[in-house]
């Protein structure tokens, strides 16, 4: 067959191409279960984490998300129940507009909504090293115990932010980041709207 | 001979005809990760994996290959070899795969894989070519590493994470946004450009 005849093209690529997407399937067929796994540990080491709840690695925690959370699911949304030292607190999943994608976070509080138990990022695209800093730990430790007066917690970005967490736990207020107004905005509201959802039942 | 041959293209690679700041190839790449070292090697790595793999493959199947599709093909490889890479990251590297992200997706529209498969691997033997593009993705990461150093110390006061300014350190916002990296290719530019314009003068003295 010659090699420039259309049906030796046609062939060719057809053949090639069966060839590697068949091994790309077999890879990832293969390792379903494990990337499927690492989805489910993010996801309760968040949890866990809003929470406060400690654990040491992945089975650890899989064995007491399973023993002091309780998953519910209403309208489609998850929320989570738990016990921490005597007191009972409500965590909803919450999503929102960050300034290049969605944002969406875990956050648990007490289920009247007042009082804040604390909170971790899911998934954000924010800028690297500006906004992508609102899931280390300086800036979600201020909403640990902070207090939510009218069911919301002031965040204080743009010129009045000092880029230093804000150390007050009863002043329902937080500090921005500095260099990331728009994302420490959409963060607050973020926060507001999933205290709403808390206090309203969990659901909805 | 074989040897003389390697190093020579190991020397091309590294300086005389580095990616980078002599062929200006995969330059949205370094915009995007150097703010931080760790995400520089795990993305040069990544595309020192994926050239020299697919230069292999792409080499090996050259007698094959009508003339038609070459472009075709070498684009599925690229990407079979990208994808790939992808999802073993996600099952074993899950943390690393969040940060990279998009990144990773990103390797396909490197130009360096194109540009070695079509300079090198069309015309050269598969281990050759598997020579070449490794040693092309470490021309990359030579130059990537060192703009991310200077960058991270600059934007964060970090190195690799860890602490290396004194606390009172005021951070440059400017070193962690994309256009920073603009001025240090460039700089490395220059002073690549202007050291290679004073070895060339040395050698043609000595000569006379």
């Amino acid at each position: 067959m010659k090699k420039d005849s259309t049906l030796y093209v046609v062939l060719f690529t057809f053949i090639v191409c069966a060839i590697f997407v068949v091994v790309l399937a077999v890879a990832n067929e293969g390792t379903k279960g494990l990337v499927a796994a690492n989805k489910q540990f993010a996801t309760q080491s968040a949890v866990l984490g809003a929470f406060g709840i400690p654990f040491a690695d992945a089975a650890d925690a899989s064995a007491k998300y399973a023993s002091e959370v309780t998953e519910e699911k209403s309208a489609g949304y998850r929320s989570w129940k738990a016990t921490v030292a005597g007191t009972g607190y409500t965590a909803v999943e919450q999503s929102g507009a960050g300034l290049w994608g969605t944002i969406t976070i875990i956050l648990a509080a007490t289920p009247d909504g007042q009082t804040v138990r604390g909170v971790r990022v899911l998934a954000q695209l924010e800028t690297p090293g500006l906004g992508g800093r609102i899931e280390e730990p300086w800036f979600l430790g201020q909403y640990e115990g902070e207090k939510a007066p009218d069911g919301k917690v002031i965040m204080k970005a743009g010129a009045e932010a000092s880029g230093k967490a804000d150390a007050d736990k009863a002043n329902g207020r937080v500090e921005g980041i500095s260099g990331a107004t728009r994302t420490s905005q959409a963060f607050g509201s973020i926060i507001d709207a999933g205290l709403e959802r808390i206090k309203a039942g969990g659901g909805k | 001979m074989k040897n003389s041959k390697m190093l020579t293209v190991l020397k091309d690679n590294l300086w005389t005809n580095n990616p980078i700041f002599i062929q200006i190839l995969g330059i949205c790449s370094t915009l995007a990760v150097t703010n931080n070292v760790r995400n520089t090697l795990i993305m040069s790595a990544g595309v020192t994996f994926a050239t020299a793999l697919s230069s292999m493959t792409l080499s090996a199947m050259k007698d094959l290959l009508p003339r038609k599709v070459r472009m075709i093909i070498q684009v599925v490889v690229m990407s079979f070899y990208v994808i790939l890479l992808d999802i073993l990251l996600r099952a074993y590297l899950p943390d690393v795969s969040k940060q990279l992200g998009p990144y990773v997706g990103l390797i396909i529209t490197n130009c360096i894989l194109m540009g070695r498969a079509e300079a090198y691997a069309a015309a050269n033997k598969p281990l050759m070519s598997f020579w070449d593009g490794l040693t092309s993705g470490l021309g990359y990461m030579a130059v990537l590493v060192v703009i991310s150093v200077i960058r991270e110390i600059l934007g964060f006061g970090t190195l690799l994470g860890f602490r290396v300014m004194p606390e009172g350190f005021v951070t440059w916002t400017i070193m962690i946004m994309a256009p920073s990296a603009f001025f240090f290719v460039a700089m490395v530019m220059w002073w690549a450009k202007t050291e290679q314009a004073k070895r060339e003068t040395a050698k043609k003295e000595a000569k006379k």
